[in-house]
């Protein structure tokens, strides 16, 4: 099995992410109104298969594989694939995955591109603890920011169909839309907190003599970042934002994350010096 | 010996024919011994509900026989003299089963799959058991219809959702507020309907509950029965700060709430979710304030399309619980025969 590489195991991962994407539209078409285990299984299977993965690529770089974009973004998908799955197993929330899936293949397919994983030596350029600890923090942060956005979406649909007196929204199995925004709002702290870790991690890694560090692409799109995130969590919790605009201002601000993530990785030099 | 009903229900006979011949549960054991004392029938259930009146019996005489005289003696235990034609109904085996096992499961209630008939047939039962009425082949019938029933329960869904206006209120709520416990509601008209919602609103957790209504007297009657406080009806907006559920049927004959009233109340609220549920015709609650933001609105015609909708649901599942029925009731004759060719009953 040694040609069975941890690409492949990511291969097979998406490939579980895809089919629990197909069933997703098949429960949404259902109007979620059947508590079963099969879309969670699937996941499961994926989040399985993205483990070895992961596993596999840390031993052979002896490190957190957190190195070049591939790993960074199988990191980010794999927090939130693991957080999807915890959170899956609270009453009412086993749907999570069926709003968890889509985003989790369609970033799984870009992560694939051979581009994002490019060729080099047995050991990475960079290493360490604190290095490991700010990517994998930041990443951790993504996660919870794309699990929020999951649950947004989720909430936007419960409260339009409630608006609008649709009886899917008494029909279906989705949790109230008052528990929906206090898990939003709660993984947008938890995001909140790791990210302002990993960027406190990150400004005390050694750097290049001479390296500009605040007018970095990635560093100045971090703090815009943070900022977001912070004016959203303020704006919610001390000026009444309304529960829907809070919804939409958390799926915004994962959006403008995810993309605008690549790009301003590659303008970076401190993550290309 | 077999199986047989005879009986009369809402499907069948008007409520002025049922309570003719209604049982008073305390008569019931004294009736069966009768029965049975009479040679009609070996073993016998009476089941006596406000829907239906039903005599289960185990019997070795011809179905026919045994019809015409459990007929006559369900007429003369009850002193009829009217004249009878369909309303009473005669069924035989292996409909007779069939009929028990739909009756358990509540797929011949009025509301079906309504869980009630399952307790009062249990009770009835339990009350023959318990005086000794019934026998290999009606304990075996009975306890495979409660077992079918809670099969059916568990892997269709028959029961699922409210189909009447005050259930669909409360599941409404449920689906925009975690816990009802935690919510305050206010009652605004101390009408039948509003203390109806009220009290299916406490059955599902909540415990603050503060009334108002133009008369004053009414609305301390009302806050009294159902363990909470009373407002004067002038007042009630105030309540608006705190309260998150308001129920309201009053005999108004113009919006009593409206968009230009509720908008600064929100504010005040800090745009916390507000369940609005009117109940009342002419409509209580302009319909325009379910534009704002965090409002929900509510009104009968609402709710009942809910409850319509669950109850289409349900007869959707119907076909698929006389599925499990024809399979169960196959199993238990298969067993019967098996038991009578071993020479137990």
């Amino acid at each position: 099995m040694a040609w069975f590489t941890d690409r492949h195991y990511f291969l097979l991962a998406v490939t579980f992410y895809g089919l629990s994407t197909i069933y997703s539209v098949f429960l949404w078409r259902k109007g979620f109104r059947r508590d079963e285990w099969v879309n969670y299984i699937l996941l499961a299977g994926g989040v399985a298969s993205h483990t070895l993965a992961m596993a596999r690529r840390g031993m052979t770089l002896q490190s957190c594989p957190v190195n070049n974009l591939y790993e960074a973004t199988t990191f980010l998908l794999w927090a939130l694939g693991l957080a999807s799955l915890v959170y899956a197993l609270m009453p009412r929330f086993k749907f999570i995955c069926a709003f968890a899936a889509p985003v989790l293949f369609t970033i799984g397919i870009f992560a694939l591109m051979p581009s994002l994983d490019p060729p080099r030596g047995p050991k990475p350029e960079f290493s360490g603890a604190l290095r490991s600890l700010h990517a994998a923090t930041i990443l951790q942060a993504y996660g919870a920011f794309g699990l929020a956005a999951v649950a947004a979406v989720m909430f936007l649909m419960q409260q339009h169909d409630l608006k609008f007196h649709k009886i899917r929204a008494v029909l279906s199995l989705l949790p109230s839309i008052q528990r929906l925004e206090i898990i939003a709002t709660r993984l947008v702290l938890v995001g909140f907190v790791l990210l302002t870790i990993g960027l406190i991690a990150g400004q005390q890694l050694p750097r290049k003599a001479g390296a500009p560090y605040f007018s970095d692409a990635k560093v100045i799109w971090s703090a815009l970042l943070w900022l977001v995130y912070l004016e959203t969590l303020v704006a919610r919790q001390f000026f009444g934002r309304s529960p829907r605009r809070f919804a939409a201002a958390v799926i915004a601000a994962f959006l403008f994350l995810l993309l605008t993530f690549w790009f301003t990785n590659l303008l970076s030099a401190l993550h290309h010096p | 010996m077999s199986v047989v009903v005879i009986g009369l229900s809402h499907r069948s006979a008007p409520v002025e024919l049922r309570e003719r011949f209604a049982f008073v549960e305390n008569k019931i054991p004294e009736a069966l011994s009768e029965l049975r004392a009479s040679g009609l029938a070996g073993e016998a259930v009476i089941l006596s509900t406000c829907n239906r009146v039903e005599i289960y019996a185990a019997t070795t005489l011809a179905p026919d026989a045994a019809f015409a005289r459990i007929k006559q003696f369900l007429i003369a235990h009850h002193a009829f003299d009217g004249a009878l034609g369909d309303e009473l109904y005669t069924i035989a085996e292996p409909h007779s089963l069939h009929h028990l096992f739909k009756v358990a499961a509540g797929l011949d209630s009025m509301v079906v799959g309504e869980t009630e008939i399952f307790g009062q047939l249990k009770k009835a039962y339990d009350l023959a058991f318990s005086h000794k009425h019934t026998g290999a082949r009606l304990n075996k019938a009975f306890q495979r219809a409660f077992n079918v029933s809670k099969h059916i329960r568990t892997t269709t869904n028959i029961q699922r959702g409210s189909v009447s206006v005050m259930s669909a209120a409360v599941e409404l709520a449920e689906k925009i507020f975690t816990t009802l416990a935690e919510h305050e509601v206010l009652v605004i008209g101390a009408g039948e309907t509003s203390e109806k919602t009220a009290r299916a609103l406490q059955s599902r957790g909540v415990s603050k509950i503060t009334v108002t209504n133009r008369s004053p007297e009414r609305a301390l009657a009302l806050a009294a029965e159902l363990g909470g406080r009373a407002v004067p009806f002038e007042t009630w907006p105030e309540e608006f700060e705190r309260i998150d559920i308001a129920v309201s049927s009053t005999a108004a004959t113009t919006h009593i709430l409206d968009r230009a009233k509720l908008e600064p109340l929100m504010k005040r609220r800090q745009h916390r979710p507000l369940l609005l549920i009117d109940i009342a015709v002419p409509r209580d609650i302009d319909p325009s304030v379910n534009e704002l933001d965090n409002v929900y609105l509510y009104n009968v015609d609402d709710l009942q399309s809910i409850a319509s909708d669950y109850l289409k649901l349900r007869q959707e599942e119907v076909a698929r619980c006389e599925q499990i029925i024809a399979e169960k009731v196959a199993a238990l004759l298969e067993a019967n025969k098996i038991a009578a060719s071993l020479g137990r009953s």
